[in-house]
């Protein structure tokens, strides 16, 4: 062990003597385990905060919708749907829908041409659709019995549409649907879980028959909220329940899950910085490997000295190595420092809750000595071969 | 300059003592056999206990071939090169490092200190990976430099001291492992005339019966300061002879 200590002690005071050398030598493997550990943690703290946000959202909401396997192209839900989704007995409630197509919607007359090819998902409702989402009302209210009784052209609008329409709470303003004018009643908050009603306007049933369906009109979706724990069985049921036989078939989907399939495109972005922050520690390990060889040729009558002092050639190379295992470990911990750091500022911004995973500490350190310790061999190697001979220049 | 009026004394060393360091019929060839150098040619030598020599001669003459094979650091091409009886044109590097380590010590005529390791740092060096505990190193490179009258320049940094400081730091380097063979290549070359009168007298003092004080050497100023006089030319021992001081 004493062999050991010496060696150390020799690496610490060769690279204290050199501290410009030995900052060089550190910036490869510090950057790289910075980088792999910031892209690692902050995609970590965001995948910690969609769980966090689903949990508050609940992973209890269902989308059930008419699907065809006939391929008829406006599949429906029976009439009755909302009736036959009640029967199951984990439903907990249900809201229904008619998504409805090609409708042109613009703030005023003048606008509607600019309009035209901007799509603006309308929708008939019913008066349930807020409770069934959990989503209040920015201002106003939502759709009721009374607009469903007189069949009266009110309109329900999204939050993100309010904003695009310059819509100010409160204001009398009415919106163009297809030409036709409908009072704005409300604004919807932002919808998490169904981002798609940021920007929709919402109508009663009765005047979307009225206005734009020349048939009866007839649900296309439904939101169910199931009870908790049994969300999957829920969905199953439904798809039976709804359809009983009938020609148009329902699908159901868990809208946590979307949310979660959406968030797939994070673990490409942090794959993407992962790899970036290895290239860096390879670079940085090639850089070692050749700050090393030059000082090497600088200390080669250092080496010389020590080889003619009796020590052997291992015990050369494993100089070297050592001075190699502590850049690698200083390193490595001021990398996972300075990404921890960027961890935090980067959550404090987002306001996300910090998450790493503690391995990764050790596993960066442990990434930084062994690329080090390779790009430190092949320097070590050279100066363990060194002829003490050549080096020393007899007179 | 005493050699003057000394008598010569051709008798070699007879009695029991065994050489510390002995080459036998040793030739060192340079380069491959179109282009080859003959730099030492089937050279015989014995280095006794209690041995002052020096090894004189013009460049070219084999002497810095001589050094590094009397220093353990290079092989002969041929012929059989031992050092306290251990055979080491023989042994693998690593045992010759030991050897090397143990039984030699070094000065050059640039001093070769190790430039980021002050005195104390450059002395203990020579102690490294030898089973000793940090406390033990530290005390016997202190001794060692209290010996060449440097103990209180411990903490200086060769940039810090003067030439002759720093080949005094270096002869307490070769002298802290006590080495049965003291090798200087030069050890004035370097130095000022106080300086090198001052290191000589230093080399002079450190002769012992148990050990041999070898200089290599180009200058007559410092070769005529020794006992034993071993003169080359052209790879070949054309002298030794023997004065006294």
């Amino acid at each position: 062990m004493g062999r050991l200590r010496e060696l150390i002690a020799v690496a610490l005071t060769g690279l204290f003597a050199r501290r410009v050398r030995t900052a060089l030598l550190l910036l490869g493997p510090t950057i790289g385990v910075a980088a792999i550990i910031a892209a690692v943690g902050l995609t970590d703290s965001a995948k910690g905060d969609l769980k966090r946000k689903v949990a508050e959202l609940g992973t209890n909401l269902i989308e059930a919708s008419a699907a065809s396997s006939f391929g008829s192209q406006d599949p429906t839900l029976p009439e009755d749907a909302v009736e036959r989704a009640r029967t199951v007995v984990t439903v907990e409630s249900v809201s229904q829908v008619v998504e409805l197509a090609n409708i042109v919607v613009a703030p005023y007359e003048e606008a509607t041409e600019n309009f035209e090819t901007v799509p603006v998902p309308v929708l008939a409702s019913d008066e349930l659709l807020p409770g069934v989402l959990q989503v209040p009302m920015v201002s106003g209210r939502w759709l009721n019995e009374f607009d469903e009784d007189t069949g009266s052209r009110s309109a329900v609008i999204g939050i993100g549409l309010a904003r695009e329409f310059d819509y100010l709470p409160g204001e009398v303003r009415s919106i163009l649907l297809n030409g036709l004018e409908y009072a704005v009643i409300g604004v919807l908050d932002n919808v998490e879980l169904e981002p798609a009603f940021d920007n929709a306007v919402f109508i009663p049933f009765a005047a979307a028959d009225d206005d734009f369906v020349p048939a009866d009109i007839l649900p296309n979706k439904m939101y169910v909220r199931a009870r908790e724990g049994s969300e999957d069985a829920t969905a199953e049921a439904l798809k039976v329940a709804v359809n009983l036989g009938g020609p148009d078939e329902v699908q159901t989907e868990l809208k946590s899950e979307a949310l979660e399939l959406a968030s797939q495109s994070d673990r490409q972005l942090q794959l993407i910085v992962v790899s970036m922050g290895l290239l860096a520690i390879i670079v940085g390990g090639i850089g070692i490997a050749n700050v090393m060889s030059i000082s090497v040729i600088q200390r080669s009558s250092e080496i010389g000295i020590r080889r003619a002092l009796g020590h052997t050639r291992s015990t050369i190379a494993w100089q070297f190595i050592f001075e190699a295992i502590v850049v690698g470990v200083l390193g490595g911990i001021l990398g996972v420092t300075l990404g921890v750091a960027a961890i935090g500022v980067g959550v404090s911004i987002a306001g996300w809750v910090f998450t790493l995973q503690p391995v990764l500490v050790p596993a960066g350190i442990a990434l930084a000595v062994v690329i080090s310790v390779v790009a430190g061999l092949y320097p070590a190697v050279r100066a363990s071969r060194l002829e003490p001979l050549e080096t020393l220049r007899l007179g | 300059m005493t050699a003057t009026s000394t008598t010569r004394d051709d008798t070699p060393v007879q009695g029991v003592a065994r050489p510390l360091l002995e080459l036998v019929e040793v030739s060192r060839v340079y380069g491959s056999a179109e282009a080859e150098v003959v730099a030492l040619r089937n050279v015989s030598l014995q280095i006794m206990p209690g041995d002052f020599l020096s090894i004189m001669g013009p460049s070219g003459s084999g002497k810095s071939t001589m050094l590094g094979l009397l220093g353990c650091l290079d092989l002969p091409t041929s012929g059989i090169i031992r050092v306290g009886g251990h055979e080491v044109s023989s042994m693998p590097d690593d045992e010759r490092s030991r050897v090397r380590g143990e039984e030699i010590g070094f000065v050059f005529q640039q001093f070769h200190l190790i430039p980021h390791l002050d005195a104390l740092g450059n002395v203990e060096t020579a102690l490294l990976y030898r089973g000793l505990r940090a406390k033990e190193r530290r005390e016997r490179a202190l001794a060692s430099l209290d010996r060449v009258g440097l103990a209180r320049r411990h903490d200086h940094r060769p940039v810090q001291l003067s030439g002759g400081e720093q080949q005094r730091v270096a002869l307490a380097r070769a002298l802290v492992t006590e080495p049965k063979i003291l090798l200087g290549d030069e050890p004035t070359g370097a130095l000022d005339s106080k300086n090198a009168e001052n290191v000589m007298a230093l080399f002079a003092s450190l002769q012992s019966p148990e050990r041999a004080v070898v200089l290599v050497t180009h200058d007559p100023g410092v070769g005529e300061a020794a006992e034993r006089r071993i003169k080359m030319r052209d790879g070949e021992i054309v002298a030794d002879e023997r004065w006294s001081r």
